[in-house]
């Protein structure tokens, strides 16, 4: 992967509008979003449903593109792109950690993981090691050949992780990742997160859970399409330096 | 702009994945994946079974036909009569006689033996043992030569007892063994329409075509035939060719003498008939050409309703599984990695009818085997074309379900429960 680049932020959002078309009337889901997101960071979006957080997931994330403003990732500007190229991003620059997990049901954990690397044309040997490693370190590393529906919420939540930083991406996108699972299993994967982010990864977590925001570093509110609120968490300034205590390796 | 890093793709990555994936879906819908493929089982079986039993089928009447027939030109009135119309053209011609074949045994050069003959069937008596329908020929000299007549007990009729009309005769060795169970039949007598016969001797066995008996024969001179059955009878000709000589060129010299003798005018057809076994074996081509057109279009109808049924359960199959081709998606597959996939999973799944078609379609080719006497074979080269074709329908109707694949937005895809 190219070296970042040095003189812009790694997400840059300006005056971004996403307009649906409902039937006759026209809903404009997101409505002037101008936002930075630095390298490193660790940002909660926050906001009830309806106020676009998810369409802002889906536009950083390369799932879809805004009707107008612009969009770069690394410097690269994403509006115009096809669907193939934003398959490409998807793939080398993003990692996605969903509500429902969204695993292959009829693969195990192993193949699961191996997936965004199958994408990425790597040699399947090389796929093969590379997963197992990521599984042990989620602390999946004796339920490589389960299935999802052999493996709990929390351990199918720690394959999708495991999933999401295969291919060592520049943004790991975690829409609600505690949704579908108890108190005690949540509080596992968002520390589990938390080490993602120390090991230098950016990460952003929708959610409408303050506790679970609470565990960012910067928290985003949206409300109508629009921006009301960006501010960082009192944890902030206890974060733990980055890089350091981490099993988890870096992004490059 | 600044480009984006391009990875190198590996293909043989992803064809692997697809591979997976294909059979992966196979075994999840074993019941399902059968059902579909109905129609590439039953054209791919047609295919294989109906070709060998063409191939046996040639086999066994060119072995048949050519071992007896070989060289082997058959002058008669009728010729081979396919309709009403020609039989009747053909009734209003003068008979052949033995005239004619005396005029061919002196002038054609390329034939070896010119031989009459007459036929009919009668019933045969010896001592209390009477039978039904039994092929009475009556032959001039040399037929020996012509149609291969060796003798198995006793000798053949000699060219003095043809010339005498002598009532002699010889026995196919079937009709020998049902009139004469327990005694040597040579020196006994038969009787043919009341007229008693002298057996010299029996006729080696040659054989059965299509479960019709060669050796169900009574064979009688010329003379004593006509003595028997009244003289106003045409005669059939049969000559060999000489060694070396060409048969079309033997049948033209033949029909030149002929036409002359019988005073064919310039640009009339010929008021006689030449058959050679070459003539039958095109005949039967035909028939059996006729036979493979009709599979072909049994199995162009199974293709086209089997492939139809392929569309329609791969579209059944990209609905199902919309929310895993949003996962896909949402890691990094591209339009073109769907529509492989999907491709493969159609092709894969028509492969995998087609494989079981070839293997029903061998069992029924053997099972043929073993209750007739086709020596029913399989073509390696029919396995090879129904197995490409089945594939090509599974590409073909594949496109369509994997274009929608291919195309589904992955947000859509992604919140498909």
């Amino acid at each position: 992967m190219t070296a970042p680049q040095q003189d812009g932020s790694l997400i840059e959002l300006v005056d971004i509008r996403k307009v649906y078309q409902m039937g006759v009337s026209e809903v404009n889901a997101l409505d002037g979003v101008s936002l930075r997101i630095e390298r490193g960071e660790y940002v909660a979006v926050m906001g009830p449903s309806g106020s676009g957080k998810s369409t802002l997931m889906n536009i950083v994330g390369c799932l879809d593109t805004p009707t107008s403003g612009s969009y770069k990732l690394r410097g690269t500007e994403i509006r115009d792109r096809d669907d193939d190229e934003l398959a490409r991003i998807r793939n080398q620059e993003v990692g996605f950690i969903f509500q429902t997990f969204n695993l292959l049901s009829r693969a195990d954990a192993l193949h699961n993981v191996e997936l965004p690397m199958i994408y990425a044309g790597r040699p399947k040997r090389d796929r093969r090691e590379r997963a197992r490693e990521m599984l042990d370190l989620v602390g999946l590393g004796d339920r490589t050949h389960h299935r999802p529906n052999e493996l709990s919420g929390g351990q199918r939540q720690r394959v999708a992780i495991a999933r999401a930083l295969v291919n060592e991406p520049s943004i790991v996108l975690a829409d609600e990742p505690t949704g579908n699972l108890d108190s005690k299993t949540g509080l596992e994967i968002m520390a589990l997160l938390d080490e993602v982010h120390r090991g230098g990864n950016t990460v952003i977590l929708v959610t409408h859970e303050e506790e679970i925001a609470a565990n960012a570093e910067r928290v985003v509110r949206l409300r109508d399409g629009k921006i009301e609120s960006d501010q960082a968490t009192a944890r902030h300034a206890s974060a733990a330096p980055r890089g350091t205590a981490s099993p988890l390796p870096p992004a490059s | 702009m600044t480009p984006l890093p391009r990875p190198r793709r590996e293909f043989w990555a992803a064809q692997g994945e697809n591979l997976r994936i294909a059979l992966d879906a196979l075994r999840a819908n074993k019941l399902r994946s059968v059902l579909t493929v109905i129609g590439n089982v039953v054209a791919v079986m047609s295919v294989i079974a109906v070709v060998a039993v063409i191939d046996g089928m040639n086999t066994y009447v060119s072995e048949k036909v050519l071992e007896q027939g070989l060289k082997v030109i058959y002058i008669d009135k009728f010729g081979l009569i396919t309709n009403e119309d020609a039989w009747r053209e053909a009734m209003k011609r003068r008979d052949l006689t033995l005239l004619d074949a005396e005029a061919l045994k002196q002038r054609a050069r390329l034939a070896s033996e010119v031989v009459g003959q007459l036929e009919t069937t009668k019933r045969v008596r010896a001592g209390r043992i009477e039978l039904q329908n039994v092929r009475v020929l009556g032959t001039t000299e040399g037929y020996e030569a012509v149609g291969k007549y060796e003798a198995d007990q006793g000798r053949t009729l000699e060219d003095d007892e043809i010339t005498k009309r002598r009532a002699v005769c010889l026995l196919g060795s079937e009709l020998a063994g049902q009139l004469f169970p327990v005694l040597d039949p040579v020196g006994q007598e038969v009787r043919v329409a009341g007229y008693a016969l002298r057996v010299v001797g029996t006729v080696s066995p040659r054989g059965n075509v299509l479960g019709q008996s060669q050796d169900n024969f009574v064979l009688v001179p010329f003379g004593q035939f006509q003595k028997i059955f009244g003289p106003h009878e045409s005669i059939t000709i049969l000559m060999r060719a000489r060694p070396g000589a060409d048969l079309e060129r033997a049948q033209d010299e033949a029909r030149v003498i002929l036409r002359a003798r019988r005073h064919v005018p310039l640009g009339k057809p010929d008021d006689f008939a030449i058959t050679t076994s070459e003539t039958y074996m095109s005949l039967y081509q035909k028939l059996t050409a006729g036979i493979l057109a009709g599979t072909i279009g049994l199995v162009a109808i199974s293709l086209l309703v089997g492939g139809i049924v392929i569309m329609n359960i791969m579209l059944v199959a990209v609905t199902e599984r919309t929310r895993e081709i949003g996962i896909r998606k949402a890691v990094g597959a591209r339009r073109a990695d769907l529509l492989s996939q999907f491709l493969s999973e159609t092709v894969v799944l028509s492969l995998f009818g087609g494989m079981i078609g070839v293997l029903v379609g061998v069992v029924l080719a053997l099972l043929i085997r073993l209750v007739t006497p086709l020596p029913a074979s399989i073509q390696p080269w029919s396995v090879a074309i129904s197995l490409f074709v089945a594939s090509s329908v599974g590409l073909f109707f594949g496109v369509y379900p994997a274009t929608r694949a291919a195309k589904l937005d992955p947000i859509v895809a992604l919140r498909h429960e």
